[in-house]
């Protein structure tokens, strides 16, 4: 079923870049187009995270990388209530509602067979407690085995060579399962590809900096969690490249969207259907930057890939004690001349949710607005319209002091 | 809540308490408050473990601020949000972050054994007592014997009927984990001393015998109403009492770190590290060594880790024809005139 919403959705897509080529709708071409390949008999198909695993190994294995949550979670995009049904199948089977509805979706659709097979599945020990878990259990269900790449909460030495140990042998697992030896230079192409691409995403989040904002805002978002599919891959640094260019040419032109009001979001964008971005839209607020879509990593070394990668996880905002996820938090606060901060406070992200105090804490002393918007991802049954309009409307009221 | 001086309180079971003890202090493992988390509800965000909540309480009433120190693990998501607002708004002389790898092969053990090696350090530069490795392979003794003596008891709780009550070995548990016993060996042996002493039990009608397992429990409530309701726990599978107890380190060993690291990321695992079907295997096992009748699983309310393993064990256990429960509890067992209903059904289809 939900490879049938991706084919409409790759063929919709495709004709509407024919029409009017844009970065964004490319960016959510290759997207579908993953998907659908997951499913082709001969893939070698990876589970993975495509957000908190450095996918350039993967690249450097041309299997085709598979993403659980963001698979799945597609759907209530495309069907709010069928979304809620599969959620039922998975909690009629056990799995608790205070479970995070992006797993309870991924376990349902699994359970109904909605989902590709695996040959392998890899993880990552960050993001989150619930997505480690959910893998475990659909490993259990593929009769494969879950592979955690564990990282930790600190960056030493140790840690990075510990990450770099475990990605080798992850780089083994690999040979295994595709049949082809790991090859060295292929990983260091990979990792000059994925430099090349950072590069070219650091002239993006450049050119957003600019008054009004070039880009539209929700993307930005999205992006900073799939983008990372494409890492080693040539067309990730090709979307990045258009998107400059449109960012130019809309400066150039003059042809930017109104704006009252910038801000930064942290943690996710639901991707079910919800009134945010209609009442953005109506008030001038717009999305000018994600926690994650900062270019927090360094350039990767092509003589340590492993240790290149392995730091490039441990420096995740969302590893380490919550000063990491702070530092980019103020950075983003003093590069994009923000208006204020809206943290998307989703029912069951506990790694995310819980340090809201501690953001909010460093936020006041800045005298930086902050709002906390509770909702949900994925379930409609916990995202209240009429309550993120009241919470959003007085947000923007007290923007809109600040600035009178 | 009275804490010892010189002592450094932990959270999880995966902190080794021979280094605190080898760096001249007590080791206590600390509870959360009794009565209410409301303190923390303006700190923490709603969904958050209660457990969590509990602890941050008490922290921020001053409960544990009067030890000398608190030491982390990477335990959860939750533990980890807790050490930063610990740090933030909870006045402590020594708040550390102990790394424990989620894996457990030998890269873990070598990364778990340096990060060891640090904590070491930095403690005996707080306790001005250098942690040496003569102190620490005795200390290494001292907790090895108090850890087999609990596993003796362990072992005679496989009679029937059992020889001690499992609400009675979960307190004395319970109160050498939190450092309250003086001398936890000499207790533990007048128990063993007891048990073997006591006359062949005569012939008593056999109670429904019940297994628990979840992640940290800190007060007898569950057992009680097990108790209550006229079945035995004979083995309790939580953080708090059989996966603290059930692992020795090698004292023998030529690296004692890496002896500690092994022992500590190895079984038993609680579900931050381990399978479903690890943790089924190893429940199996005890199911048929002390021959349960039933399973009583229980989880944290909004523990991700715990409450994702429930479904896949539930299922096997139901397959495997042994009756199984599933509960959540809030940490204070605030509701447990709800948990009585539904346990004492349990233990009633169990007698049947």
């Amino acid at each position: 079923m939900l490879k049938k919403y991706y084919e409409e959705m790759k063929s919709g897509l495709e004709a509407a870049y024919q029409q009017k080529p844009r970065a964004w709708t490319m960016m959510n071409i290759q997207l579908a187009s993953t998907f659908i390949e997951a499913f082709h008999e001969d893939a070698k198909v990876v589970w993975t995270s495509f957000y908190s695993f450095p996918m350039e190994l993967l690249a450097a294995f041309d299997v085709v990388p598979f993403d659980f949550e963001i698979f799945t979670n597609l759907l209530p995009m495309f069907d709010a209530d069928k979304a809620v049904e599969i959620m039922n199948v998975a909690e009629e089977a056990g799995y608790s509602t205070d479970i995070c509805s992006f797993h309870r979706l991924a376990v349902g659709c699994s359970m109904l067979g909605y989902t590709p097979k695996a040959d392998l599945m890899l993880t990552s020990s960050y993001y989150c407690d619930g997505k480690s878990k959910a893998n475990q259990s659909l490993a259990e269900h593929y009769g494969k085995e879950s592979i955690m790449l564990d990282v930790p909460n600190e960056i030493s030495k140790d840690s990075v060579d510990y990450v770099a140990g475990q990605l080798r042998r992850i780089a083994g697992k690999l040979t295994e399962v595709t049949g082809r030896a790991f090859d060295l230079d292929r990983l260091r192409e990979c990792i000059r590809i994925s430099n090349r691409a950072r590069r070219a995403y650091g002239q993006l989040a450049g050119l957003q900096k600019v008054t009004p904002y070039p880009y539209i805002g929700v993307p930005v978002v999205n992006m900073s969690i799939f983008a990372n599919m494409l890492a080693g891959k040539e067309i990730q640094e090709q979307i990045y490249l258009d998107m400059v260019k449109e960012s130019k040419e809309k400066i150039m032109k003059g042809k930017l969207v109104p704006e009252k009001y910038r801000v930064a979001w942290l943690a996710w964008f639901p991707p079910q259907p919800t009134n945010i971005t209609q009442i953005f839209r109506e008030n001038g607020v717009t999305i000018v930057m994600g926690e994650l879509a900062r270019n927090y990593w360094g350039e990767l070394d092509e003589d340590l890939p492993f240790e290149s990668l392995a730091l490039w996880s441990l420096k995740n905002p969302y590893v380490g004690p919550i000063e990491q996820r702070l530092k980019g938090i103020n950075e983003i606060v003093d590069e994009y001349k923000l208006d204020g901060v809206v943290h998307f406070s989703t029912d069951a992200c506990r790694h995310s949710c819980a340090a809201q105090k501690l953001i909010g804490d460093a936020l006041k002393e800045r005298d930086v607005p902050y709002l906390v918007l509770d909702g949900d991802m994925s379930d409609k049954r916990k995202y209240s319209p009429d309550r993120t309009q009241l919470l959003l409307e007085n947000f923007i009221g007290v923007m809109a002091g600040r600035k009178s | 809540m009275t804490v010892a001086i010189n002592s450094i309180g932990y959270f999880c079971s995966l902190v080794p308490v021979e280094i605190i003890m080898a760096a001249g202090l007590k080791p206590v493992r600390v509870k959360g408050r009794a009565e209410t988390t409301a303190a923390a509800d303006a700190y923490m965000y709603p969904n958050m473990c209660p457990y969590v909540k509990s602890l941050f309480a008490d922290g921020l009433d001053g409960g544990k601020a009067a030890c000398d120190g608190v030491v982390f693990t990477r335990s959860c998501d939750g533990m980890r949000r807790l050490y930063d607002a610990w740090k933030a708004y909870i006045p402590s002389g020594f708040v550390y972050m102990l790394e424990a790898p989620k894996n457990c092969d030998d890269l873990a053990v070598d990364y778990f054994s340096s990060q060891l090696r640090s904590f070491a350090q930095q403690l005996g530069k707080k306790s001005g007592v250098e942690v040496k490795a003569g102190n620490l392979v005795e200390a290494v003794k001292a907790q090895n014997r108090v850890r087999r003596m609990m596993q003796e008891l362990y072992v005679m709780q496989s009679k029937s009927p059992l020889p001690v009550k499992g609400s009675e070995l979960f307190k004395l548990g319970l109160e050498i984990l939190s450092g309250e016993g003086r001398d936890s060996a000499g207790t533990l042996k007048s128990v063993i001393d007891k048990v073997k002493k006591q006359a062949a039990a005569g012939q008593s009608r056999r109670k429904p015998r019940v297994l628990v397992s979840g992640n940290v429990m800190d007060r007898p409530g569950l057992f009680d109403i097990i108790e209550g309701a006229g079945a035995e726990v004979p083995f309790a599978d939580l953080c708090t009492a059989s996966r603290y107890f059930e692992r020795t380190v090698d004292e023998n060993a030529h690296d004692i770190y890496g002896a500690l690291a092994t022992a500590y990321l190895g079984e038993p695992r609680c579900s931050r590290a381990a399978t479903p079907a690890e943790i089924y295997a190893r429940l199996s096992k005890k199911v048929k060594e002390y021959a349960i009748d039933g399973v009583l699983l229980t989880s944290l309310k909004y523990c991700d880790q715990v409450l994702n393993d429930m479904p896949y064990l539930v299922r096997n256990f139901t397959a495997a024809g042994t009756p199984v429960l599933f509960v959540e509890n809030d940490y204070l067992f605030s509701d447990s005139g709800r948990l009585r209903t539904r346990v004492e059904a349990f233990i009633e289809m169990l007698e049947k």
